[in-house]
């Protein structure tokens, strides 16, 4: 393992030179190069904050804001496990001539990816500082200085995903589609859409807020519920059935053990690829 | 005996299955594991190469040859034997592999450095003697995909040469491009042999073979059959070669039918 680690280490020349070369192959033929991974965000939560205001008419005050911060985040777990679910396949002529670690492969997907995490993110707050002094929004609290620490904990859970995503990939080539199945599932599930209250609201009317915390061991779920809660002020006028749905404070025991989580997810991750790296050129 | 790669009785078997990639399907209902045949690749090699060594590797398709260099290169781990490697290696790389066709050769120049295991700083002082010696200076900071295949493999082989490993592995091309690179490449890997480096080939170029390597080793089925002395070990192969050329010639004529 020390081993492992100091030769990625040394490595890390082609660690960033794959990362460049990712997004330099991405944007070098279009002209509006980054705008276009903006763009897609961008409109579909213009969409979907049009159908829950004007078709579905809920009113909920400042709504893009509390979706963009859940949407961001997922916009970053999804493309890095999709893009890493083609990664080892993709350098399949290189991984056959050539030996270097296999791990720099899955981690450059997701460096890429947190690139555009990072410039998307930049948007995001340019568009709070917007609202807060021309549409009268809500001022970024102190607690956004959680965001790094947020952004640390999703990049180790993505890390840990994506070794086991790309390294499964190779021996079983419909690890894609189940991925792509099971991310669109969890869209739904995870409090992206929608406020964790609101699955507190209803476990805790049937009794079973065990299965709220059960929900909140799922590491995107907590993930999705600190960034809003760091970022954005408590959600005013929540109803449901005309019953207002009071907001949680941020439970920091609740993101102390999905963090834990993350961690451990990023470890097992890096084992399981380790372990199975040696023989990716003979099966490819 | 300070030897630049030792290995020893090494083997290395395959799985052949039949479709590589298994679905989860078949791979969660088949109660059995998928039974695989197994192929052995290389039959307990042993084999010390000297610094300074330049060694060729020959034999017909399917004699282990490549499967050799890449255990050699850690592309494949071996299934027994252990293999020693010391200094620092790299291999040249065929054209489509190390070359991203929409990226600038200068670019490609940095990503193949990398790969090698070379850091920024290294490739700073290094990419200025890759570039004259491939004689591209002009078309330096186009995309690859603009170069022919000639100039491509002038890249390849400045970047081989220059980032400067103690063991240059090759499989295939030695020399490219036209007849005077051709011997630009030639007194390259005669500088590279007198600096102490080693060279690993694998060649069906015999010739190429007769020029640089002092040594050859003949590959069969897996095995080392003659190990010494470039002029003598080829002189072997070429007499095998005119020995069993009617059978073979039978040989491939049948599978060709079988196959068609």
């Amino acid at each position: 393992m020390a081993d492992e680690l100091r030769e990625l280490f040394k490595y890390r020349y082609l660690l960033s030179q794959l990362v460049v070369r990712d997004i330099k192959v991405r944007y070098r033929n279009s002209l509006l190069g980054f705008f276009w991974s903006l763009a897609n965000p961008l409109l579909q939560v213009a969409t979907i904050t049009v159908v829950i205001k004007y078709v579905m008419q809920m009113d909920i005050p400042n709504y893009s804001a509390y979706l963009l911060v859940g949407y961001l985040p997922w916009m970053f777990f999804q493309m890095a496990l999709l893009d890493s679910s083609q990664v080892v396949l993709a350098h399949r002529d290189l991984l056959r001539k050539v030996y270097f670690p296999r791990e720099v492969l899955p981690l450059s997907v997701v460096a890429a990816n947190l690139v555009h995490y990072l410039l998307a993110m930049v948007v995001f707050f340019a568009y709070l500082l917007f609202y807060r002094f021309f549409m009268h929004g809500a001022p970024i609290g102190i607690s956004a200085l959680w965001l790094p620490v947020l952004m640390a904990l999703q990049t180790a859970l993505v890390i840990g995903l994506a070794f086991f995503i790309s390294c499964l990939n190779v021996f079983y080539e419909d690890v894609k589609y189940l991925l792509t199945v099971l991310l669109n599932v969890f869209f739904y599930l995870t409090p992206v859409m929608y406020p964790a209250e609101l699955v507190y609201k209803k476990l805790s009317n049937m009794h079973s807020l065990w299965l709220y915390k059960v929900y909140m061991l799922v590491p995107m779920n907590a993930l999705t519920d600190a960034y809003r809660k760091t970022l954005l002020p408590p959600i005013r006028a929540l109803t449901i059935k005309g019953t207002p749905v009071t907001s949680q404070p941020l439970d920091y025991g609740t993101l102390a053990v999905a963090g834990a989580v993350c961690i451990l997810v990023a470890a097992a991750g890096y084992a399981f690829f380790n372990a199975r790296k040696s023989v990716f050129a003979e099966r490819l | 005996m300070d030897y630049a790669i030792s290995l020893d009785k090494v083997s290395k078997s395959f799985d052949l299955i039949r479709e590589k990639h298994l679905s989860l399907k078949s791979a969660l209902l088949s109660l059995r594991r998928v039974r695989a045949q197994r192929v052995l690749g290389l039959n307990e090699i042993t084999l010390a190469v000297r610094h300074g060594e330049t060694l060729a590797i020959v034999g017909k398709n399917g004699s282990g040859k490549s499967t050799l260099l890449r255990i050699i290169g850690r592309v494949y781990r071996p299934s027994s034997g252990t293999v020693e490697v010391r200094g620092r290696m790299s291999t040249m790389l065929a054209l489509a592999a190390g070359f991203h066709p929409e990226l600038t050769g200068r670019e490609n120049i940095n990503f193949n450095g990398a790969i090698m295991g070379l850091s920024a700083a290294d490739m700073r002082d290094k990419i200025h003697k890759i570039i004259d010696f491939s004689e591209l200076n002009d078309f330096i900071d186009s995309p690859v995909k603009t170069y022919s295949d000639g100039m491509l493999m002038r890249l390849g082989f400045s970047i081989a040469v220059e980032t400067d490993p103690d063991i240059l592995l090759i499989d295939e091309v030695l020399a490219v491009g036209d007849a005077e690179f051709q011997e630009k490449c030639y007194d390259r890997i005669d500088a590279f042999k007198q600096a102490g480096r080693t060279i690993v080939f694998v060649t069906h170029d015999l010739d190429a073979a007769r020029k640089v390597a002092s040594r050859t080793v003949w590959m069969t089925a897996g095995q080392i059959c003659a190990d010494g002395d470039t002029m003598q070990v080829i002189d072997q192969y070429l007499h095998s070669l005119a020995q069993v050329h009617e059978p073979a010639q039978e040989g491939i004529a049948k599978i060709d039918s079988g196959g068609g």
